[in-house]
């Protein structure tokens, strides 16, 4: 079974693999305390306009999905905070617009080839060490920012009001995690593809929900999942030539189904 | 003569919503070490008086002072502790113990990039002293009772040390045995430790032994100095039918 770390590539796939996994869970528990879970579906469509657009014009798709996708992220957060729309009402109209937008641009730059199936479902053969460096730059910047205020978000995610009239500037702390979000997402298509990143995201997290323990234990129990099913996913990948983000999100939702089975009153 | 600045001076406060009046020239101050309870009808603006107390709605007009300061310069919300109405209908899926909820109290006081310090852990086991949690401190929230639960979230807003606790009709889903406890432990929290308490309910007849001043919101307010006598006037019995005129009648040392 070792063999597959013979190859390089799967060594820059399985680091970017597991940064990715700690990444998506751990943003991933507020995500989901804060019932933003269909967020990281929508920036991930929203990432794929940055996608389309580089592959027409011949930038690097990534570094451009992720303007995209704070841009997104952020226009989100406005409509919901300014207007009295509901919120997941706002995420399913960025969605398929996005979505819209990103087949018109690809179909009009002809661009409909294996590269944009690459960055659908992510692939392991894509990995760059390029790749590697920029998710372990910006996911540890990412990261860090999670975790400095991971009190105040977790605050939020219990009582966005109680949090406010504690002197919590919460309007600012939301901003800042659909940030962090949409950049956790723009990193993470490379491997896990723009319509299955919301999936690592949310389902860990949703599993280690079903063992009922305080957030710590939820969120260590959501790292592992997280980690298992990455690790799980791209073997799979590897042996079976299948699209790394599938596998991957096959594995989570085993786990899920356990977690559930195990969990049962 | 002292001057004593009030932890609330609200004037004449105007609140509508598309046209219709919720709240009307609303006038009140509520000094240090108060106990004050809030009653009036569903609808009458007792909620919507608190969220503006709070910053959490603006008001249409008038002007509310926070220890002495207008509302957006008051920076130390850490004084205030405030228990909403829904306190006690916590997400049952939601993961956290009682002592991360009562944690949450200490997160606004804390620098950043600054660990739990020996402060914060002993004004977090305080606060789950004072109202008897410690017991309940590694149990999911969503496992226990309503009383159980509404301890734990007073005991939240205690841990940030606050000069005052607001309280939004906090017996929701507690049972009368709980209820009781309560109003004893408020009562305590407000003679002990000096903390002013203000709160909303409906229970008059159960808290009017305790408090010192009742206030009636229904649209306009009616503010009693003396909650026994206030609780047997005409305009009190009268008050969730009639539109009432305000009576104000301070009797506090200026």
């Amino acid at each position: 079974m070792l063999e597959m770390f013979e190859y390089e590539f799967m060594q820059r796939a399985f680091l970017a693999g597991f940064l990715i996994a700690i990444l998506a869970s751990v943003s991933g528990t507020f995500v989901v305390l804060k019932r933003y879970s269909m967020i990281s579906e929508t920036l991930a469509h929203s990432a794929l306009v940055g996608i389309a657009v580089g592959l027409v014009a011949g930038y690097n798709p990534l570094w451009i999905a992720v303007v995209v996708a704070i841009f997104s992220a952020w226009l989100i957060e406005y409509l919901r905070s300014s207007f009295s729309l509901y919120s997941d009402a706002i995420l399913a109209i960025l969605l398929s617009g996005s979505l819209a937008i990103a087949v018109v641009i690809v179909s009009l730059g002809g661009a409909f080839n294996n590269s944009l199936f690459s960055y659908l479902f992510g692939s392991i053969l894509a990995v760059s060490s390029a790749d590697v460096i920029t998710i372990f730059v910006f996911g540890g910047i990412a990261l860090s920012l999670l975790l400095v205020f991971s009190k105040e978000f977790y605050f939020i995610s219990y009582d966005e009001e109680v949090a406010k009239t504690s002197g919590i500037k919460v309007r600012l702390l939301n901003y800042l995690l659909v940030t962090v979000v949409a950049i956790i997402i723009a990193l993470s298509i490379r491997v896990v593809g723009t319509l299955l990143i919301g999936a690592l995201m949310v389902i860990p997290t949703v599993s280690a929900l079903q063992f009922r323990v305080g957030f710590l234990h939820t969120s260590l129990i959501s790292l592992v999942f997280a980690l298992l099913s990455v690790a799980c996913g791209m073997t799979l990948s590897f042996y079976f030539s299948l699209p790394s983000g599938a596998t991957i999100v096959l594995c989570v939702l085993s786990i899920f189904i356990l977690s559930l089975i195990v969990n049962k009153k | 003569m002292t001057f004593k600045v009030p932890i609330f001076d609200v004037k004449n406060l105007n609140f509508s919503v598309r046209g219709q009046k919720i709240l009307s020239h609303i006038s009140l101050e509520i000094f240090n070490a108060e106990y004050v309870a809030i009653i009036g009808p569903n609808g009458g603006g007792k909620t919507t008086l608190i969220r503006m107390l709070l910053g959490l709605d603006i008001p249409t007009n008038g002007e509310i002072k926070l220890f002495g300061k207008k509302l957006k310069n008051f920076k130390e919300w850490h004084k205030i502790g405030y228990v909403p109405q829904r306190a006690s209908l916590v997400d049952q899926n939601f993961p956290a113990t009682a002592l991360d909820i009562v944690k949450m109290g200490r997160v606004s006081k804390r620098a950043l990039f600054s660990r739990e310090s020996k402060e914060d852990r002993d004004a977090v086991d305080d606060a789950m002293l004072k109202m008897d949690i410690l017991n309940l401190k590694d149990k999911m929230v969503g496992t226990l009772s309503g009383g159980q639960r509404q301890r734990v979230m007073i005991a939240r807003a205690l841990a940030s040390k606050p000069e005052i606790l607001i309280l939004d009709e906090p017996n929701t889903g507690v049972d009368i045995v709980s209820q009781r406890n309560f109003y004893s432990l408020l009562s305590k929290l407000n003679k002990e430790e000096k903390i002013t308490i203000v709160f909303i309910t409906h229970d008059i007849g159960v808290i009017a032994d305790d408090i010192g001043r009742l206030m009636t919101i229904n649209q306009k307010a009616i503010i009693c100095n003396n909650p026994k006598e206030a609780l047997s006037c005409e305009e009190m019995s009268e008050l969730y039918g009639i539109e009432a005129h305000l009576i104000h009648n301070h009797k506090h040392e200026h």
